[in-house]
C-alpha cells in the first residue's frame, strides 16, 4: 500500500535522491574515519589545535590591571601561540586531503550515477522562484522556462550539506572551532570528501 | 542593568576538568539555567542543534500548509536567528564577548541549518501537493 502511495506522487524521484545522499554520507563518514579519523596523527593534530585554540583565549583575556605592564611579553607569546596553531591546522587540513582522495571518488560516482538516473528530470518543485544565481543549479539540464523546477544537482547539494553536516557534528568528526578556515559558513569538512 | 557573565567560565571549565581531561558531562537542566557556566563548545554545539531542529520543524511546517514564495525564506532566517538571540541573550543571559561576539553565536549552524529548511521544505511540498 506504501509503495502504492509512493509510486503515485509526482515527485517521488526524491526520495530516491535523498536515500541515496543518506546512504553516500554513511559511506563517505565510514571511509573518513578508517583512513582519517581513527589514525594516531589526526588525534594528536586534534588535540594540538584544541589545546592551542584554548589556551589563545585565556592569554587574549586582559587582566586590566597589569595590561600596559605585561603587555609586550604577552603579545609575543600569543603571536607565538597563533603560529602554532595555523601550523597544525595546516598540517591537519594536508593530511585530511592526502586521505580524502578515496571520498571524492564516491562522490563522483555517486553523483555519476544520479545524473544518468535523473538528467533532464525535474524530481521536485521548489516552493519559489530562486535568484538567478541559484537557477544555475536548481534548473541545471532541465527544459523548459518554469525555473521552480528542480533539478537532481540542486536537490543533491541540498542534501549533502545538511545531512553530511549534520552527521559530522553528531559524529565528533567536524573540524576543532580553533582551525583555520572555519570561516562564517562552516561546510561540511571539506578535506573529507 | 542586565546581569553579564564575567570571564570567569575560563575557570569553571578548569575546574570542571577531571583527571583525564575531559570535561563534566552536559546537564539538560542547563539548557535553561542563566547560572550555568558554559564552555565555548557547548554552547556552540547548542546553537547548532537548536537551529536544525527550527529548520526541520518550519520547513515540514512551511511545506504542509503550503507556504509558497521567496518571503517566506527570509521570514525563517529571520525566525530563526531571532530565537537563537533570544535564547543566548535573554535566557542563557550569557556575555557574547565570550564566545566571540554576536556574529559567532548567530553564525553557528547557520549554512546547515538553512540547507536543511531548503530541503525538508522542498520535500514535503513536492510529495505532498502534486
Amino acid at each position: 500500500m506504501s509503495s502504492t502511495l509512493v509510486s503515485n506522487m509526482k515527485y517521488s524521484d526524491s526520495l530516491t535522491v535523498v536515500g541515496i545522499s543518506i546512504c553516500t554520507a554513511i559511506v563517505c563518514e565510514a571511509i573518513s574515519w578508517l583512513l582519517i579519523y581513527r589514525t594516531s596523527s589526526y588525534k594528536s593534530l586534534k588535540s594540538t589545535i584544541d589545546k592551542a585554540s584554548k589556551k589563545l583565549e585565556t592569554m587574549k583575556t586582559t587582566d586590566p590591571n597589569t595590561a600596559t605592564t605585561i603587555k609586550k611579553s604577552k603579545t609575543k607569546k600569543i603571536d607565538r601561540v597563533e603560529s602554532s596553531l595555523k601550523e597544525s591546522s595546516r598540517d591537519l587540513s594536508m593530511f585530511k586531503f592526502k586521505s580524502g582522495g578515496v571520498v571524492a571518488l564516491v562522490l563522483f560516482m555517486v553523483f555519476g550515477l544520479l545524473n544518468s538516473l535523473f538528467e533532464g528530470k525535474a524530481v521536485a518543485k521548489i516552493p519559489f522562484v530562486p535568484i538567478k544565481l541559484v537557477q544555475k543549479m536548481s534548473h541545471r539540464g532541465l527544459s523548459g522556462d518554469d525555473m521552480t523546477d528542480c533539478s537532481m544537482a540542486f536537490l543533491y547539494f541540498l542534501c549533502s550539506i545538511s545531512i553530511r553536516t549534520n552527521l559530522q557534528k553528531f559524529l565528533g568528526f567536524s573540524p576543532p572551532r580553533g582551525a583555520a578556515g572555519a570561516g562564517l559558513f562552516p561546510m561540511p569538512d571539506p578535506k573529507s570528501n | 542593568m542586565r546581569e553579564r557573565k564575567s570571564v570567569k567560565f575560563n575557570l569553571q571549565q578548569q575546574q570542571q576538568e577531571d583527571q583525564n581531561g575531559h570535561l563534566s558531562p552536559f546537564k539538560l537542566a542547563n539548557l535553561f539555567d542563566p547560572d550555568a557556566s558554559w564552555d565555548k563548545d557547548q554552547l556552540g554545539d547548542i546553537l547548532h542543534w537548536i537551529r536544525q531542529a527550527l529548520a526541520l520543524i518550519c520547513g515540514l511546517l512551511w511545506g504542509a500548509i503550503p507556504l509558497v514564495g521567496g518571503i517566506w525564506f527570509l521570514l525563517f532566517v529571520v525566525l530563526s536567528s531571532g530565537i537563537i538571540y533570544g535564547y543566548y541573550a535573554l535566557i542563557l543571559k550569557v556575555d557574547e564577548e565570550d564566545f566571540g561576539g554576536h556574529g559567532a553565536l548567530l553564525q553557528e549552524g547557520l549554512f546547515a541549518s538553512v540547507s536543511l529548511f531548503l530541503l525538508a521544505w522542498i520535500l514535503v511540498y513536492s510529495l505532498a501537493h502534486f
